[in-house]
């Protein structure tokens, strides 16, 4: 098993707060990999380290071995790229979004990039502020997709959309994970872990619960969290 | 000059005035009467101050006693600002540095060039309406950021993880805080003459200066406090978004104040 990500004893701490406490997991690659657990378990913070949009306050997290801190940070974002819960667009028209990561994107290239998130390339021109929430939502996929990014993380990517835009971006997931990008999306909804991933990190309370094959992870096998 | 300036028996007169402010409110059951008189005693009593130090400045202390006063200033327009802004780290500090910077440019080209005299009488009150400017352009520059930095942190990092670098994902809350904080400079310069008779004109005018003279005077301190506030503007930007971010190009937590 080849580990993209490795967390040694990995902890947060904020204040008084312990967001992380002592996380060991690794994250291997061409995986897609699902943080699920309770709100305020410790999901989103342990992402936001993975580009270093967080820092561990213990332990330490490597990519292909070397710690992150090695890596040029700007450069470590272009390889991982994120996208966050609530879509959130940037300019006022599609394509110039889909620029703002890679300003020599061409045309075709978007074009391409909305067709991989299921979008018509005549969504390019369209201003930005006219789209729902689910198209939104993949063109920030799409942006994020525009800078090559060898893993991709998503934050609850789904949890403000409506069930037919969420069956669109778990499908986008599911095929970059089959394209064999390594995925790491947060979820707190057990059926969407089961529906995507095929391993599944549990945490409570900043504590590593459990992590596995999804099929083997006791907290997945109810019918919802 | 031979302009003709109120005695103390006429100040004395001016202060019936009060009275007829006293009387509106109290007869209006505004409850105001008593702020009212602690304005004008308070207002009386920094002004009588203030003239003695300035008249101690004139002089005794020469130039150096000027700046030293400018730089107390100075010092105190960055604690109003910075007060302005609190929640944003080293906010009191970066105003100061923005104030004074602004101030000792802009004075200090006017001055090195000739344009206006270097004597303690000019560079006192000109420098103090610069630093008043430059400080209000600062504080809004600072409260605008930090109230930027905490609405848009989602875009801000939305930038942040493409892999730009900080000061690109932060450059359009930037400059739409440049511009809303140089908006009111702008304004008051095209509208000067019109709707209001600035300071240094008024008081040259009262003084007996020929009014056409006078607006030399005045557009010479517009100009300076154009280019004192865009400095202190950029400036307060610049050292506000270093404050922000931290070396691995993340958007620090901003306090609520």
């Amino acid at each position: 098993m080849v580990a993209v990500f490795t967390l040694e004893e990995v902890s947060v701490r904020r204040g008084q707060a312990l967001l992380l406490d002592s996380v060991g997991i690794e994250i291997r690659a061409g995986s897609c990999t699902a943080l699920v657990g309770p709100s305020g378990a410790g999901k989103s913070t342990l992402l936001r380290l993975l580009n270093r949009l967080g820092e561990p306050t213990g332990g330490r997290v490597l990519l292909h071995g070397r710690p992150l801190p090695e890596f040029d940070v700007l450069a470590l974002r272009r390889r991982v790229g994120l996208v966050a819960q609530a879509p959130t667009l940037l300019t006022e028209r599609v394509l110039d979004d889909l620029r703002v990561g890679r300003q020599e994107l061409t045309e075709d290239e978007a074009a391409k990039l909305l067709e991989r998130v299921g979008l018509p390339d005549s969504m390019l021109e369209r201003p930005t502020a006219g789209l729902s929430g689910g198209e939104a939502q993949r063109v920030c996929l799409a942006r994020t997709l525009a800078v090559k990014p060898e893993v991709l993380l998503a934050d609850e990517s789904t949890s403000a959309l409506d069930p037919a835009s969420t069956a669109a971006v778990e499908a986008v997931f599911k095929q970059l994970a089959a394209d064999g990008m390594t995925v790491v999306l947060v979820s707190h909804d057990a059926a969407q872990a089961r529906r995507i991933a095929d391993e599944a990190v549990v945490l409570t309370a900043g504590r590593l619960v459990e992590h596995g094959p999804v099929a083997q992870v006791a907290y997945l096998q109810g019918d919802a969290v | 000059m031979n302009a003709q300036v109120p005695s103390w028996a006429g100040v004395a007169t001016s202060a019936a005035l009060v009275v007829v402010c006293v009387l509106v409110v109290w007869r209006q059951r505004l409850g105001l009467s008593r702020d009212v008189l602690v304005a004008a005693v308070q207002a009386a009593i920094q002004l009588v101050a203030i003239g003695a130090v300035l008249l101690l400045l004139f002089r005794h202390t020469g130039l150096p006693g000027a700046i030293g006063w400018l730089a107390l200033m100075v010092v105190i327009a960055g604690q109003v600002a910075g007060r302005r802004a609190r929640g944003l780290p080293q906010a009191t500090w970066i105003a100061t540095a923005a104030v004074g910077v602004g101030t000792a440019a802009t004075l200090g080209v006017l001055l090195a060039t000739g344009v206006i005299a270097i004597e303690t009488r000019v560079v006192i009150p000109v420098g103090g309406m610069v630093v008043a400017n430059a400080m209000q352009t600062a504080a809004l520059v600072l409260s605008r950021l930090r109230e930027e930095a905490r609405t848009a942190r989602p875009a801000i990092e939305a930038r942040l993880a493409l892999g730009l670098p900080a000061r690109e994902a932060f450059a359009p809350h930037h400059r739409s805080t440049l511009r809303y904080a140089l908006i009111p400079a702008v304004d008051s310069t095209r509208v000067v003459g019109l709707i209001s008779l600035p300071g240094a004109m008024t008081g040259l005018i009262l003084a007996g200066v020929d009014p056409l003279t006078a607006i030399r005077y005045q557009i010479v301190v517009m100009y300076m406090l154009l280019a004192a506030d865009a400095l202190a503007a950029l400036i307060a930007a610049r050292l506000s978004e270093r404050a922000l971010f931290d070396q691995a190009h993340r958007l620090r937590q901003v306090a609520t104040p």
